[in-house]
């Protein structure tokens, strides 16, 4: 496996290094570009180079807080927001000892993790909205986290330990369907007919580089062998390496009783039409990539796991208006039916948004403030239909993700039901570009959604009920996702480094603020679990000397 | 038809038209906002606007504590209208615009009464500009504001001072880019598009909002 992305990257190294020095500014025959590749004299460099995949975060495994259990002391501990890291805190300080209050604006618990089924409200700010689907326990959409990358070892191991069930999500689906205007006339390709032919002729390309070419790197005979027949059968290459079509991506007609007729190539040319080949070979890797898992009938199913072991320390429409830190505390006031209490704590946690917290009376200082000014706030946006019937899977795709250049952008089959009679589909995700649905009305967002997946599936307006949208920017008490610290391509500037660590530091430490705002890789369960332990260390190092 | 009959009651032009086109495309089985389950009323206002209405920088969203229910109720009815908050750019009207169109009457008047049972503190001092520079800007200004920025309910001006500084700057740039002021039914809208005109460049947009910055409140 290793070896295959390893070469994938070699191929794609080469590729782009050819393209940005030779190719760009005048249009090429296909010899004339293999002439390039074979001349671009990269390949020694790329070989040496690409060493690292250098894709995910360092995976580890699960952090095991160990942390001092307070034993006869006492500390209270005030809770901002019953977001996944506020209900860390709750979970492992309660363990402790330590007295916790959780203050929750929203009438739920879990803040972005929000699953939507029959009766539950989308508070969404001038478009409250109630769920309509069918009140079947396989019929709910997860508007916000969705899927659970194998490798987040501290979501995972919270998952155990709470007993909370989980099952795969199925991300890539080789029999979803990429679809663009550009794309041979806009028509739906199956996400395999499009890999399987850029591979091809990728691969042709590769190859016959390589034997064209004199390489300068001492590659042994064996070696070059080898790569050789990776390339080959990464493109299923035929005679003299020549792609001239495969059965990867199924066959046109027979292939059990009577022999496989294999399917027409797609042109090169016409895979060259669609900005989403940039993502038919890489889509699904990082967090993204495979094997993803989801909470068993719903995702909330993690908040309601936390909650079982800390329901009774949470107010509910509970919105905090003030919070004031000394030497030795904190002061927090919130509004709850209609009077405003006050709640003193030894220490505060705060999974609020920093653009909520910069609403609410305070008195941080200014270089505080002015880090919670700079983050800016996220517009992801997802939509979802029930659907009357399981369509999809009549066309054999169970699970996964059809990628389209129109603005709703996915649609996302559920890997659960499968062949129940209804489920309930994701319509749309537009995790950086949701301000252009947000901005329309409830009509027109439907309106869009229907008009984008009626290029996919035929009769999909027919097919489709009971919408729902979640436009995350106005999302009562969260108005936005997700955080966005740094504002420049080319990573973090010294400054943004700068009011990161002011913001992670603890206000006189009194006052963390938490979250996976706090943390570099944002939109993510287990880096607001992350943050949470982070903040629980800290506080740890404070109590131990303070006690010993 | 029913259903259509809500709509269409509830709708401004703009999205009147969005209604019927739906309508006869066939989508009416798609039903979207069933009945209230959740024991909400329409005071969502500190979620945007801060605690006790003190403006949030945050998002964008100005002071209303302390600004005069006549002014408010005309833009929140605006709003509601449609005339303002209607321009695509403008991105914190685009917002609220929703959210006002949902409001009675009798929720205007109560969300009034909210406001006005808010204490008002300073707005902190944010811009950088020339108040002197700015002061001879004002005068024009002051016609209708007063010269202390203290607003004039007999010609519909509002006061200026106390509002947070940020915003001032968001909506001077609103009405003289006609984000806000463009349609005829707002007459004062209309007249601060024309007014804004004077100001020459962001400069002096920074200089006469420093002006009333030193006005107090
Ligand atoms: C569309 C979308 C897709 C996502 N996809 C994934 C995914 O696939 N996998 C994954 O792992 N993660 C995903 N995430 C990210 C994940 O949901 C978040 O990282 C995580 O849930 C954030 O937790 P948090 O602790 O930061 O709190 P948040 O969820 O941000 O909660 C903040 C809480 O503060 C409360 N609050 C606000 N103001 C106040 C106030 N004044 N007083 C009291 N309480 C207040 C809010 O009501 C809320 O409950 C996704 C998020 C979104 C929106």
């Amino acid at each position: 496996m290793i070896i295959l992305e390893r070469s994938l990257e070699i191929a794609s190294n080469m590729l782009i290094a050819s393209f940005r020095e030779k190719l760009m500014p005048k249009l090429v025959t296909r010899r004339e570009f293999l002439n390039l590749l074979g001349s671009a004299g990269g390949t020694s460099a790329t070989l040496k180079a690409g060493s690292a995949l250098g894709l995910l975060p360092a995976a580890s495994i699960a952090n095991s807080l160990d942390l001092l259990a307070l034993g006869p002391n006492k500390k209270k501990v005030a809770i901002l927001g019953g977001g996944l890291s506020g209900l860390t805190v709750a979970y492992e300080l309660g363990k402790l000892g330590y007295e916790c209050t959780i203050l929750e604006a929203s009438h739920r618990c879990g803040g972005r993790i929000f699953t939507v089924r029959n009766g539950d409200l989308i508070d969404e700010i001038g478009n409250r909205q109630y769920c309509d689907f069918d009140d079947d326990p396989h019929m709910y959409f997860n508007g916000g986290a969705a899927r659970i990358p194998s490798f987040h070892n501290n979501l995972l191991s919270y998952c155990k330990e709470l007993g909370i069930e989980l099952e795969v999500f199925v991300g890539e689906n080789n029999n979803a369907y990429f679809q663009d205007d550009a794309l041979l006339g806009g028509k739906r390709v199956r996400v395999n007919d499009y890999k399987t032919n850029i591979r091809g002729f990728m691969g042709e390309m590769l190859a016959k580089s390589m034997s064209e070419q004199e390489m300068d790197e001492p590659l042994t005979e064996r070696e070059a062998e080898n790569l050789l027949s990776i390339i080959r059968s990464f493109g299923d290459l035929g005679e003299s390496d020549l792609y001239t079509g495969s059965s990867r991506n199924g066959y046109k007609s027979g292939g059990y009783i009577s022999h496989g007729v294999q399917k027409d190539m797609i042109a090169f040319r016409d895979l060259l039409q669609s900005e989403l080949g940039r993502r038919a070979l890489t889509a699904y890797e990082g967090d993204q990539g495979p094997c993803l898992l989801q909470a068993k009938g719903g995702m909330d199913n993690i908040t309601n796991g936390f909650l079982r072991k800390v329901e009774d320390r949470v107010k509910y429409r509970a919105m905090v208006s003030s919070i004031n830190v000394s030497n030795d505390g904190v002061e927090v006031t919130y509004d709850q039916d209609g009077a405003r209490h006050l709640l003193q704590a030894d220490y505060c946690f705060s999974c609020i948004p920093t653009h909520l917290i910069t609403g609410l009376d305070h008195n941080f200082p200014s270089d505080y403030v002015k880090a919670m000014k700079y983050v800016r706030r996220g517009d992801a946006y997802k939509a979802a239909f029930q659907a009357k019937e399981r369509f999809w899977e009549r066309e054999n795709i169970y699970g996964g993700i059809t990628k389209m250049a129109g603005r709703s952008a996915d649609i996302w089959y559920p890997s659960h039901g499968i062949h129940q009679n209804k489920g309930v589909i994701l319509a749309a995700y537009n995790f950086r570009g949701g301000s252009y649905h947000t901005n329309m009305s409830q009509q027109e967002r439907i309106e869009s959604h229907i008009k984008d997946g009626e290029k996919i599936h035929p009769n999909y307006r027919d097919l489709v009920e009971k919408p729902v949208t979640i436009a995350w920017h106005r999302i009562n008490h969260m108005l936005g996702c997700a955080a966005r610290w740094n504002r420049n391509f080319g990573g973090w500037t010294q400054e943004e480094e700068f009011m990161f660590d002011t913001l992670q530091t603890p206000l006189n430490g009194r006052h963390y603020v938490i979250g996976d705002q706090i943390s570099v890789n944002v939109a993510w369960m287990e880096s607001a679990i992350r943050s949470a332990h982070w903040a629980l260390e800290d506080l740890d190092k404070r109590v131990r000397s303070e006690l010993a | 038809m029913k259903y259509l009959t809500l709509l269409v009651y509830k709708m401004n032009k703009r999205k009147l038209s969005v209604a019927i086109l739906i309508f006869f495309s066939g989508l009416t089985p798609l039903l979207f906002g069933a009945e209230e389950i959740e024991p909400y009323n329409d005071r969502y206002c500190t979620t945007c606007h801060g605690t006790d209405g003190r403006g949030n920088f945050g998002v964008q969203a100005p002071r209303l504590a302390g600004m005069e229910a006549w002014y408010l109720k005309r833009q929140l009815e605006n709003f509601r209208e449609g005339i303002r908050g209607y321009h695509p750019e403008d991105i914190e009207g685009l917002a609220m615009q929703p959210m006002a169109e949902k409001l009675t009457n009798e929720s205007i008047l109560d969300i009034l009464e909210w406001v006005e049972s808010w204490e008002y503190f300073p707005a902190e001092v944010t811009i950088e500009g020339d108040a002197a520079a700015g002061e001879l800007i004002y005068s024009q200004c002051a016609t209708c504001h007063g010269a202390e920025a203290e607003g004039n309910e007999a010609l519909g001006a509002p006061a200026l001072s106390g509002q947070n500084d940020w915003y001032l700057i968001t909506q001077l740039k609103n009405f003289k880019q006609g984000l806000r002021g463009g349609e005829s039914t707002d007459p004062f809208g209309q007249q601060m598009m024309v007014m804004t005109q004077i100001l020459a460049d962001e400069n002096a947009m920074d200089n006469v909002v420093s002006y009333i910055n030193t006005l107090g409140r």
